[in-house]
């Protein structure tokens, strides 16, 4: 009886079954070779050691494929659905807050469209052909498609329109190359030199022809980066592509983004005035250099930065 | 794969997994308040089992959740009693939480998420195990096992569908698989597998 709730307690635990069991019981089983959990760790461990050598040799004879699979794979793991949004979208109608429906539309987006603030996924070139492949982004891109009809259509009868550039037939979706008049005061985020527009470009480091959606302003790490505009602080963030970067939103339904800083100074809801120093250049993120990659939003459209960073 | 602390705590290894994937996907500060409200649901159950007299001899984490085992017998209404009180500890954690205004709004969200959670009607969560005892109370145990096992398992199938539909919506979220999983598991022994009851 004792050696039975001996072996019992074996079965259960790692190191103090051991102890306890005593050498009547242990002595039997070690005559064999390898006892039963012996025979399992060996198992994993060959099992491990297995995915450990196929991983690498399939890196070594696939680099390429293997790349753009992890690359894959890593998309996917950090898509995710904004949790903290949910919490407290769920915690303002427990306080009262929100009626449920108001709720359930904040829970829906916080699950559905998380990325939504800054835009940021369909903004980055390097994470593009991922998302595109993504259901839950293609109901984004026709939510903006309306929200894009929407504001031509106010903007036709406001009148707030400059010129227009040029037309571009094979502009993506979300870009608009207007010039719109902004309404508020504004100045330039870095006095460097433009080292890459707005527009088409062949891209840095993928190599192939990429829509780029904001301007890029070379200047040294560490570069102080102006407000743009008087607003509120958004977001503050860390992405693979953007390195670390800020959103400021400004009046009339404009944000501005701030890309591969060295260091971010204000942090999420801070109020920020023009020309306020709120981050320093650096080259975080995919960059081939210090550079600031500066973007100008109205309600989710992309529009050209160039006239009024130029202009300054 | 079972760790043991001391004669009475298993923490499985999965569950370490799983709580380092929800860190990197979410972060600190949001594993922390999941926690809490984890902590409290299952403080909710121990006070209301010590309080019936109930002794628990063990207690088991795993990724689908924690399980406490108790000697002693209960009757239905205690037994109820004992399950329903960890919902309603987070819930009224919760409600207190968003009276307190704004630094815990978010807080008093994952405790009434994690409550109603837990209220769904699927064994073996709290809400399936209500379900059980009540109809079992009310109507006798073969009865109550029936009806349970029914609506548990329906509702694990759509659960199940569900989680694996939001995952593939939102393009990742994997920390949701153990979820899917321990849905599709709750709808295969209730429809599929041996009624064992409880």
């Amino acid at each position: 009886m004792a050696s039975r709730q001996a072996k019992r307690k074996r079965g259960m635990t790692a190191w103090s079954g051991r102890k306890r069991s005593g050498a009547r019981v242990s002595l039997r089983q070690e005559d064999a070779a390898l006892s039963a959990r012996e025979r399992r760790w060996l198992r994993q461990l060959v099992a491990c050691g297995g995915v450990f050598v196929v991983i690498v040799a399939a890196k070594l004879i696939l680099p390429d494929r293997l790349d753009g699979l992890s690359s894959q794979l890593r998309a996917v793991l950090e898509q995710n659905m904004d949790v903290r949004e949910v919490f407290s979208a769920v915690g303002q109608a427990a306080a009262g807050e929100k009626s449920v429906d108001k709720t359930l539309d904040e829970v829906y987006r916080a699950v559905f469209h998380p990325q939504e603030d800054g835009a940021l996924q369909t903004a980055s070139p390097a994470v593009v052909p991922e998302v595109s492949e993504n259901a839950a982004m293609d109901s984004l891109r026709s939510f903006r498609t309306q929200q894009e009809a929407a504001d031509r259509e106010a903007e036709a009868s406001a009148g707030n329109l400059a010129y227009v550039l040029y037309s571009d037939q094979n502009l993506p979706e979300n870009v608009s190359m207007e010039q719109a008049i902004l309404g508020f005061s504004y100045c330039a985020p870095v006095g460097g030199t433009i080292s890459s527009g707005f527009g088409y470009r062949e891209h840095p480091t993928e190599g192939e022809e990429r829509f780029h959606y904001g301007l890029d302003l070379a200047a040294d790490t560490g570069t102080a980066i102006a407000c743009f505009a008087d607003g509120t602080v958004k977001a503050v963030g860390e992405s693979s592509s953007y390195g670390k970067y800020l959103i400021v939103s400004h009046e009339g339904g404009y944000d501005t983004l701030y890309a591969h800083c060295s260091s971010i100074d204000v942090s999420s809801g801070t109020e920020v005035c023009r020309g306020q120093t709120i981050a320093r250049v650096g080259d975080t993120g995919i960059a081939t250099g210090p550079h600031l990659h500066f973007e100008l939003h109205r309600d989710g459209v992309y529009l050209n930065p160039i006239y009024y960073v130029a202009a300054v | 794969m079972w760790r043991r602390y001391d004669g009475t705590l298993h923490i499985s290894g999965g569950f370490w997994l799983l709580l380092g994937w929800f860190l990197y996907a979410n972060g600190w500060w949001l594993l922390l308040t999941v926690l809490a409200a984890a902590g409290l649901h299952e403080c909710g159950h121990y006070a209301v089992l010590r309080l019936l007299g109930a002794r628990v001899v063990s207690m088991r984490v795993g990724v689908f959740g924690a399980e406490m085992k108790t000697s002693g017998a209960l009757s239905y209404a205690g037994e109820l009693a004992a399950v329903l009180a960890g919902p309603a500890a987070n819930l009224a954690a919760g409600l207190l939480l968003a009276g307190a205004g704004e630094p815990w709004i978010a807080a008093a969200g994952a405790q009434v998420v994690l409550g109603l959670f837990n209220l769904l009607p699927v064994r073996p969560l709290d809400g399936g195990r209500a379900l059980t005892l009540a109809v079992s109370w009310a109507l006798g145990p073969a009865v109550g096992e029936r009806a349970a096992g029914a609506v548990s398992g329906c509702a694990a199938v759509a659960l199940a569908c569900g989680t694996v539909w939001l995952m593939g919506k939102t393009g990742g979220s994997f920390w949701l698989l153990p979820a899917a999983a321990g849905f599709a598991a709750a709808a295969w022994r209730e429809l599929a597998g041996k009624r064992s009851f409880l």
